[in-house]
């Protein structure tokens, strides 16, 4: 490049090494380069990972159980004559009675080993019915002499470490003569709520039937409690109308189900110590086969799942009917089809989850979502069943003698897109419907999990917010970019910047605690200042127009502002005061029962509306919202506004346009894209915003768009119940779902809004 | 023919809707300056000592206390709001009085506001002061306000020793004891150790542990003994009930006259409670004291944040500008960044909790920590994982910042730099990074004052309404990061909607509202200058 001949002598000849760079720069330049782009790249991975762990964190709500053969023990002798079957709370020691007068306890630790219990029965007796309840280890039975009794199992470990043994017992309590002395009993139900005991037992003498109810009762004398006896007895024969086949007597020992060959089932139900029948149903009668093969209780006792012998199966559970008082059993499900009448039957003790089965296929099902947790067609047909304690083993005992423990794996039963986003039909509900309550008393409760509510209820914080915000913020913005004078807007624009970083806590509790307590008894005063401020501020605006130009002059434009202050102040006092006068004159309301007339708003709404009236409420909430929201909006928006060309807003007042005509036709169309992605982003910030839904709503999982009552959203769910939540959970997970809803959501708003504002920016690029 | 102008000008079309606009600026302009007064008036009125009133009521009974507020009821009817304080004999510090109901009211001299350590302010007139020595000051000794005061004194001193002897010397006692106890555990559970050689440390461990005993009951006699001295003197005082009785000069803070202070006096007693507010641990369910905790755990958490974020975002930023080759991926990460910056609080919250107390806490204490399990050390939130959880929520802040510093460095600069055979670092780090620092640093500042006032993560990741300890003290390893702690923001809520009484809070709240508001507005207006200053510099830099 260089030309020696050019080169003056007197320059220094160039040195190429000069202009070399240093090996110690390189290295530090490839060393910063590579550890920046490794940097860089995992900061963004990181970020996003938020989205992936979420994710990972509600995969399992949506999986099926998993379930997988464990062990197989061959034992039972005479398997297919098995009267009841139960496990320990860890299938570690299952028992199998097959009559007679031993209980079988059977060791899979040690390959099978049988350990014999003998049963105390009455001389000469043998047993001819028995209820099994795997939830307290407890059977009933009843005798080919007609008497009944219990017969408790225990469990006992013993060892510790590897030589850990579970140890099973039988105790048989004294036996109860019942109905018609001697009778056989054909069948029994024993149900014990700890305060109540209730016996049901059917008696069969040669072809002729007795059906008899009684209660234990605990008589209690001075010395304290006494001995448990037992109590009257109620023949309810003459009730019914065919044979029974069917008896169940659910835990709360309040009531006694019968089905009969026909397939009609009688609800009788335990009043004030009277037995009323309160209902007779039939499950089937529309099917081709109306009998009742099975009848089982589900977890808690308030649902049935009935079979017909075409295996059909339905749920019935007790539910008030609109319209009634009393509680009675209605269809709320319908599970698919077996293929025959259930033959085995085991609920869960942790979950409303239930195995059934007939001949060869078994199916794990969950009563409240109605999903299929786990089905399959065995290689062997099942006598009986049974689920064990801590839902982590299913235990099958076939026809064939052999045992078959299989490790269960279902930690969400209760979860699935139905549950969480389709109505359900709950236990106790008189309808399907969308409800959220997570957590509950008793263990028998069942997780409400629909997150439709909360959407709603983010939704309509949101709306209200906006519906506070806009207006004001839109207004003002307009104002401000194209009227307000500079100087005042270098003051205005930082102010609205910081209050739109006011933290929302401050905002919440100001809601809750200054606000609530002011518009609870000043309602009307405050519409009336919504409505009649902007409607004063129009009439200036005619009235002040209408005026000669020198006296228009007076009013710098772009301070139209400072003049309305004032008079603002004043029309807001007046109407402020004048509500309680408009509310005494509007809002009457009549107590019926004392004649009195009083004029309250609070009173008067739910009245006229039927809707409730709450202190904290929506209204409150959309104001101190839109408080958050109205220095996001104005921001954004004002500099969309404020970035209009000045040439284009010269041209169209030179084409002899008004201000606000410019405004209307020139500016906001122009500004448009920036005004969308603004409502947008406020849009976005309502929706998660936390701290002022939890304080300054009642929390409500409601659905009604009513304004005066509280709500409760994703966001403010979370912050309420996670730290409750137990890791892991169905419910931490739901809870994580809700996260991921609101973030997907935000996320998508804030991208369209991202987007648009690129797009409709080329389209409006004039400049 | 018409004229083509009309000489009679019409009025401007779409004036009234200008003026809509002036009202919803004006409205803006009244709620942000209302919402500040507001919290300004309330905050501050929290610490004025006003005058005490004494009314006397219909049914013949004398309440004495300070207006806090009147209120108009559904009907019309108006009552006042008292702080008649006395908790330990009214129940509640506050009630409420209907006007109909006030015969007379007066503002008598007498009465004495007293700040107790227990059972928040007392509302009283002194009867007189019964000494350890048996000697007693009358009320209307000349003497006795001295006398009172340096009673006050000594308790204080007193509160300070027992706070040394109890906090700091049994605690170090206490600490050494629960050391000894992980490693006797620890022993027990290594099974590779020799029986003999257990046995000995097991040994020495017991008779230090013995040591450790003597010298702590030594020290807890000494406690008794203050805690003591803290109720040989009382105050004998009457309410204005009637009722007699008498409180421990231990539990005396401060008091004053409050009818018959001058102004000067005011101030300096509404001085002297701010300055309590500020400095002190807060009492009685937070309701009274100070804030202390609150502030150096706000302060601690936004530090750290601060030094945890900054590096991250720089570089990310630095890569995402500088050395990503800029095309359709970059352009799509740069808005998921930007938007991430609109996602929920709450979300991040919720991803802490899983991510970072749940995954790697546990995960930590598995391997640091698993003689303490299965009490959790780092398996629970702690200050470490809430500042890490609003580094990851401001992360998009100071990206999004660092980019606009780093997209404003004017060409020409860089340019010059590469000319003169700058390397690429180079160029970054002596032009580019240092002439886009106040960008990065209003990005920081702004970063720092959205993690002050967030408060819905931190429920969830290890905020909590009183920490028995602050994040950093003399105690190695001086820095606990697992340690659970307060905030203002928190503070807030907590005070707000946990409190069983919610009137006595009120001033609380109110008050500490508005050191949070400023706090956040004070930050803001950091950024905004330096933002300000921003764009000066680039006035000139540009050509």
């Amino acid at each position: 490049m260089m030309n020696p001949a050019d080169q003056s002598p007197r320059s220094p000849r160039p040195v190429p090494e000069r202009f070399l760079a240093s090996k110690a720069t390189l290295r530090l330049d490839a060393l910063m380069t590579w550890l920046i782009r490794i940097g860089g790249v995992s900061i963004i991975i990181m970020v996003l990972g938020i989205f992936v762990f979420v994710l990972s964190q509600i995969l399992p709500l949506f999986k099926g159980a998993h379930i997988e053969p464990q062990t197989e023990t061959a034992v039972v002798a005479n398997a297919a004559q098995v009267k009841a079957f139960g496990v320990d709370e860890s299938s570690r020691l299952p028992f199998v009675y097959e009559g007679g007068d031993e209980l079988r306890f059977i060791d899979l630790a040690q390959n099978g080993k049988i350990i014999s219990e003998k049963l105390t029965l009455p001389v000469g007796a043998r047993i001819t019915a028995q209820d099994y309840h795997a939830g307290n280890h407890r059977m009933a039975f009843g005798t080919s002499t007609g008497q009944v009794g219990l017969i408790d199992i225990s469990y006992a470990s013993e060892g510790t470490g590897a030589e850990a043994r579970i140890r099973g017992s039988a105790k048989t309590s004294a036996s109860i003569p019942i109905g018609q002395e001697g009778a056989p009993v054909e069948m029994i139900g024993y149900g014990d709520s700890g305060s109540g005991k209730l016996f049901a037992a059917v008696q069969n003498q040669s072809g002729t039937w007795k059906l008899v109810v009684f209660p234990l009762v605990q008589k209690n004398s001075l010395l304290g409690a006494g001995k448990i006896e037992k109590g009257d007895e109620t023949d309810l024969t003459a009730l019914i109308k065919g044979k029974p086949v069917k008896l169940l007597v659910p835990q709360t020992a309040d009531s006694v189900l019968v089905a009969d060959e026909s397939g009609t089932v009688s609800y009788f139900f335990l009043n004030d110590g009277h037995f009323e029948k309160r209902q007779e149903f039939r499950p089937f009668s529309d099917t081709a086969s109306p009998a009742v093969a099975s009848m089982d209780f589900v977890f808690g006792d308030v649902s049935i799942v009935f079979t017909n012998p075409a295996g059909e199966t339905r749920m019935f559970s007790l539910f008030i009917p609109q319209g009634t008082d009393k509680r009675i059993y209605g269809q709320t499900r319908t599970f698919s089809n077996l293929p025959a009448g259930a033959t085995f039957f085991a609920a869960s003790e942790r979950n409303k989850s239930f195995l059934i089965g007939s001949g060869t296929r078994a199916s794990l099902l969950h009563a409240t979502t109605e999903s299929t947790r786990w089905e399959q067609t065995l290689a062997f047909e099942p006598a009986a069943a049974a689920v064990d304690g801590k839902f982590n083993h299913i235990v099958f005992l076939g026809k064939d003698g052999k045992i078959r423990v299989l490790g269960l794996n279902d930690p969400h039963p209760e979860a699935g897109w139905k549950a969480f986003f389709g109505k359900v039909w709950y236990e106790g509900a008189n309808q399907p419907k969308y409800e959220w309550q997570s957590t509950g008393g008793s263990d028998e409760f069942e997780p409400k999990l629909s997150l439709v509510p909360l959407i709603f209820g983010t939704i309509k914080g949101t709306l209200w917010a906006m519906v506070m915000a806009v207006p004001i913020a839109l207004l003002a913005a307009v104002y401000a970019g194209q009227f307000l004078r500079p100087e005042v807007k270098r003051v205005v624009k930082p102010v609205m910047e910081i209050m739109a970083s006011l933290p929302s806590v401050v905002l919440g509790f100001l809601a809750a605690l200054w606000l609530a307590p002011i518009l609870e008894t000043r309602v009307v005063s405050f519409f009336l200042v919504c409505l009649g401020v902007p409607v004063l501020a129009m009439l200036v605006g005619v009235a002040w127009s209408r005026m000669p130009v020198l006296t228009r002059a007076r009013i710098k434009p772009g301070r139209e502002w400072l003049a309305l202050l004032p008079l603002m102040f004043l029309a807001g006092f007046v109407l402020w005061k004048i509500g309680p006068l408009v509310e005494s004159l509007v809002c009457v309301v009549k107590d019926p029962a004392t004649g009195k007339v009083t004029a309250d708003f609070r009173l008067w709404w739910p009245k006229v509306t039927g809707c409730s009236f709450d202190q904290r409420n929506s209204l409150v909430v959309g104001l101190m919202m839109g408080f958050a929201v109205i220095p996001v909006i104005f921001t954004i928006a004002e500099d969309a506004i404020s970035n209009v060309p000045n040439s284009i807003i010269a041209a169209s007042h030179a084409l002899g346009a008004s201000r606000w005509q410019t405004v209307q036709r020139v500016v906001l169309p122009v500004a448009a894209a920036g005004i969308f992605s603004a409502l947008m982003i406020g849009l976005g910030r309502a929706v998660g915003e936390t701290m002022i839904v939890v304080m300054a709503t009642g929390n409500t999982p409601i659905m009604e768009w009513n304004l005066f009552n509280g709500m409760r959203t994703l966001a403010a769910n979370i912050a309420v119940e996670l730290p409750e939540a137990p890791v892991h959970s169905t419910h931490y997970r739901t809870l994580f779902l809700g996260a991921l809803v609101l973030f997907v959501l935000t996320f998508v708003l804030n991208t369209a809004a991202e987007l648009l504002r690129q797009r409709l920016r080329e389209k409006y690029k004039i400049v | 023919m018409a004229p083509l102008f009309k000489s009679k000008p019409t009025p401007p079309h779409g004036e009234p809707f200008v003026w809509l606009g002036a009202m919803g600026l004006a409205v803006g302009v009244i709620m942000v300056a209302g919402l500040f007064i507001l919290i300004l008036s309330n905050g501050l009125s929290v610490f004025w000592p006003a005058r005490v009133v004494e009314f006397k009521l219909k049914d013949g009974s004398i309440v004495a206390g300070e207006i806090v507020r009147e209120q108009v009821q559904a009907g019309g009817a108006k009552e006042l709001q008292i702080h008649t304080g006395n908790k330990d004999v009214y129940g509640l510090a506050y009630r409420f009085v209907a006007e109909t109901d006030i015969v007379s009211r007066s503002e008598p001299p007498g009465y004495l506001m007293v700040g107790r350590i227990e059972y928040g302010n007392a509302i009283l007139q002194p009867v007189s002061l019964v000494l350890g020595d048996g000697t007693t000051v009358k009320a209307d000794a000349t003497t006795f306000d001295d006398r009172l005061q340096s009673l006050v004194k000594e308790a204080a001193a007193r509160r300070r020793q027992i706070e040394k002897v109890e906090k700091v010397e049994i605690g170090a006692i206490n600490r050494k004891m629960t050391a000894s106890d992980v490693e006797l555990r620890a022993l027990e559970r290594d099974s590779k150790l020799d029986a003999e050689h257990r046995e000995k440390r097991k040994l020495a461990i017991k008779n230090s542990t013995a040591t450790l005993q003597k010298e702590y009951e030594t020290l807890a006699a000494q406690a008794r003994d203050l805690r003591a001295a803290q109720n040989r003197d009382f105050l004998n005082y009457r309410l204005a009930t009637g009722e007699e009785r008498k409180e421990s000069a231990g539990n005396l803070m401060m008091f004053y006259h409050p009818n018959s202070l001058g102004f000067f006096g005011r101030v300096e007693i509404f001085f002297s409670r701010i300055w309590e507010f500020l400095t002190e641990q807060p009492r009685e369910a937070n309701t009274e004291g100070g804030i202390f905790p609150a502030i150096f755990g706000t302060f601690v958490m936004t530090l750290m944040m601060c030094v945890l974020v900054t590096p991250f975002g720089v570089i990310a930023a630095i890569y995402l500008r500088e050395y990503a080759k800029q095309g359709l991926i970059v352009r799509a990460v740069r808005i998921s960044v930007n938007n991430l910056a609109g996602v929920p609080s709450i979300v991040f919250g919720v991803f802490g909790l899983g991510f970072f107390v749940y995954t790697l806490g546990a995960a930590v204490d598995q391997q640091l920590f698993s003689d303490a399990l299965p009490t959790p050390t780092f398996g629970t939130g702690g200050i470490f994982w809430a500042s890490l959880t609003l580094a990851l929520l401001t992360l998009p802040v100071i990206i999004v910042a660092t980019e606009e510093a780093l997209v404003a460095v004017p060409r020409g600069i860089r340019e010059a730099a590469l000319a003169a055979g700058a390397s690429k670092w180079q160029t970054i780090q002596r032009v580019v990074l240092p002439s886009a620092t106040p960008g990065i640093l209003t990005g920081v500042v702004l970063a720092m004052a959205r993690g002050a006032g967030e408060v819905a993560p931190l429920m969830l990741v290890g905020v909590v309404k009183l920490a028995p300890s602050l994040p950093l003290d003399t105690v190695a390893p001086f820095f606990h990061l697992d340690r659970k702690f307060m905030h203002l923001g928190f503070h807030i809520y907590d005070l707000g909607f946990q409190s069983p009484d919610s009137d006595a809070a009120k001033p609380m709240v109110f008050a500490t509202a508005l050191l949070l508001i400023l706090l956040v507005i004070v930050m803001n207006l950091a950024a905004i200058l330096l933002r300000n200053r921003l764009r000066k510099r680039y006035a000139i830099g540009t050509f």
